[in-house]
């Protein structure tokens, strides 16, 4: 279901979502991430959970939600990995906001403009991620790489497909 | 807080970021395993307070260093007239302390020549003749003392007793050209006459050119002159001219003749005639021993100290009043005591400071 709503004079198409449907897809987006890794290192180029929280962002479009939604996948993130809690959530939370602002001012619903979008927010997350790491662990973390450039466009070719598969889950 | 609603997100965005900054500070650790927000705490809490203490102090030292000085002048008044009188006190108290190690020094000297009778005086006056190297001491003809009687400090000698009165003594210092100490130098053990020349130097007179006479020799008393027991110190060679047939050889008292303030009194005044009508007697009259016997056993103990001594101008310092000196009665029977004028061997050596 799409809706409408009348803001600062501009029509913003907000999509609502089965009950449970947020909830349940950033969990199986954590178990299937922690499921995947378990059987290749090269799963971890994937980067689910980030995946969704840019999916919920810019189809919510509603900063608060998608940073609430981003903080907790990304605590839920810290609490299954080895890192500071805290550390993904800073980003994901981040990338939330910045995902739910950008889906009320740019057409997110075609592939390109996906993959695009899904390209620059894993980016951004990374870069959120360096400085946290670098600020407060006092740890070298790389703003860009050759295998990050390689996941981001993995996760950007995953995301068109995903985002599409979950368009399904909306009203 | 009423925040525009268009800004709540970012607010919220802003908030929750700093709550997980918070949440990991609490978790990471930092070089010694202090955990960050401890840092940051005390990074965040310490300029503060340094700037408060900082405040403070420059208050507290405004207050006390300038404003709270009401009474300091009295205060420093009274302060000053306390250490004026802590400083008289110390003098004194330096003073005392100095005029003890000064009778110590006399003290031990009896101690270690305890056979020689002695007397100790205490320089009351210098002569009023810039010409005569003299000195006034408190003891008289009535603590025993006769002229000729040997002048001596734990340092060296000093000179002889030149006028008695009843209850002072005018001594003749070595350094007045009427003075003659019959002396030897301690290593060649070479005989000569040790001058007074009125000046703070001596001179020693007598000893013959083929000597060798080393700079800084020790010269002792020889006991030739019968006043002066022997090898007690006289001086050091300060210098040596060659001369035919005698060298002049300059000598710088031992004892430090510029500022006596007590002196001893050889009580041992004997004529050779005497000591030899002993030293015949034998032990048949023990009684009557010779104290030239004592003398010598006494010379053996003298310490032959090389001493160095100031300029002997402006001989001797006036002491303070004879109130408290220490006397050493007479040891030796009065009749050991004998006159000077038996004292005198004919034709003996006998330097011109004797015979005057």
């Amino acid at each position: 279901m799409t809706v409408r709503m009348d803001s600062d004079a501009q029509h913003i198409e907000v999509h609502k979502f089965y009950g449970g449907a947020v909830a349940v897809v950033c969990f199986l987006a954590l178990v299937i991430q922690a499921f995947l890794n378990k059987f290749s290192t090269h799963f971890q180029l994937l980067e689910l959970p980030l995946l969704v929280v840019v999916y919920f962002g810019l189809s919510r479009r509603n900063s608060a939600s998608g940073l609430l939604l981003g903080t907790a996948v990304g605590l839920l993130q810290d609490g299954i990995s080895h890192t500071p809690i805290g550390l993904y959530g800073i980003a994901k939370g981040f990338i939330g906001y910045i995902a739910s602002s950008v889906g009320a001012r740019l057409d997110t619903e075609h592939p390109i403009s996906r993959f695009i979008l899904m390209f620059l927010f894993f980016h951004i997350h990374q870069i959120v991620l360096a400085i946290t790491i670098h600020l407060l662990l006092a740890r070298p973390e790389p703003f860009f790489s050759i295998p990050l450039l390689i996941a981001s466009l993995v996760n950007s070719a995953v995301a068109v497909f995903l985002f599409a598969g979950l368009d399904r889950l909306r009203r | 807080m009423d925040v525009p609603s268009r800004n709540r997100p970012f607010v919220l965005l802003v908030a929750v970021i700093l709550a997980q900054v918070l949440l990991l500070a609490f978790q990471i650790k930092r070089g010694q395993d202090v955990r960050l927000i401890r840092v940051w705490s005390a990074e965040l809490l310490t300029p503060p307070q340094r700037a408060g203490t900082f405040v403070i102090s420059k208050i507290d030292s405004t207050w006390f260093g300038y404003i709270d000085l009401r009474h300091t002048r009295a205060e420093n008044r009274q302060l000053t007239t306390e250490v004026g009188l802590l400083r008289l006190k110390n003098e004194q108290l330096e003073g005392q302390a100095a005029e003890a190690g000064r009778l110590a020094k006399l003290l031990g000297f009896r101690q270690a020549n305890s056979s020689v009778p002695t007397v100790a005086a205490e320089v009351i006056g210098a002569s009023a003749d810039s010409n005569s190297q003299t000195i006034f001491i408190n003891r008289g003809a009535s603590d025993g003392l006769r002229r000729n009687m040997a002048v001596v400090t734990p340092d060296g000698v000093v000179g002889k007793i030149f006028e008695v009165l009843p209850h002072m003594a005018q001594v003749l210092l070595v350094t007045d050209k009427e003075s003659g100490v019959g002396a030897l130098l301690a290593n060649t053990r070479t005989h000569g006459v040790v001058k007074g020349t009125g000046d703070p130097l001596l001179w020693m007179d007598y000893v013959t050119a083929g000597e060798k006479v080393p700079v800084g020799e020790e010269i002792l008393t020889s006991g030739e002159d019968r006043i002066f027991p022997k090898d007690l110190p006289v001086g050091t060679v300060v210098s040596m001219k060659p001369g035919s047939p005698i060298q002049t050889i300059k000598v710088k008292p031992a004892a430090h003749l510029d500022r006596l303030e007590e002196v001893l009194v050889l009580l041992t005044e004997q004529s050779l005639k005497a000591r030899e009508s002993d030293a015949a007697a034998g032990s048949a009259a023990p009684e009557t021993k010779s104290p030239s016997d004592k003398a010598q056993g006494r010379a053996a103990k003298i310490p032959k100290s090389a001493v160095t001594t100031k300029n002997t101008a402006g001989a001797t310092k006036n002491a303070a009043p004879a109130t408290n000196h220490a006397k050493t009665p007479v040891k030796t029977p009065a009749p050991l005591v004998k006159k000077p004028a038996a004292a005198a061997k004919p034709g003996g050596t006998s330097p011109a400071g004797a015979r005057r």
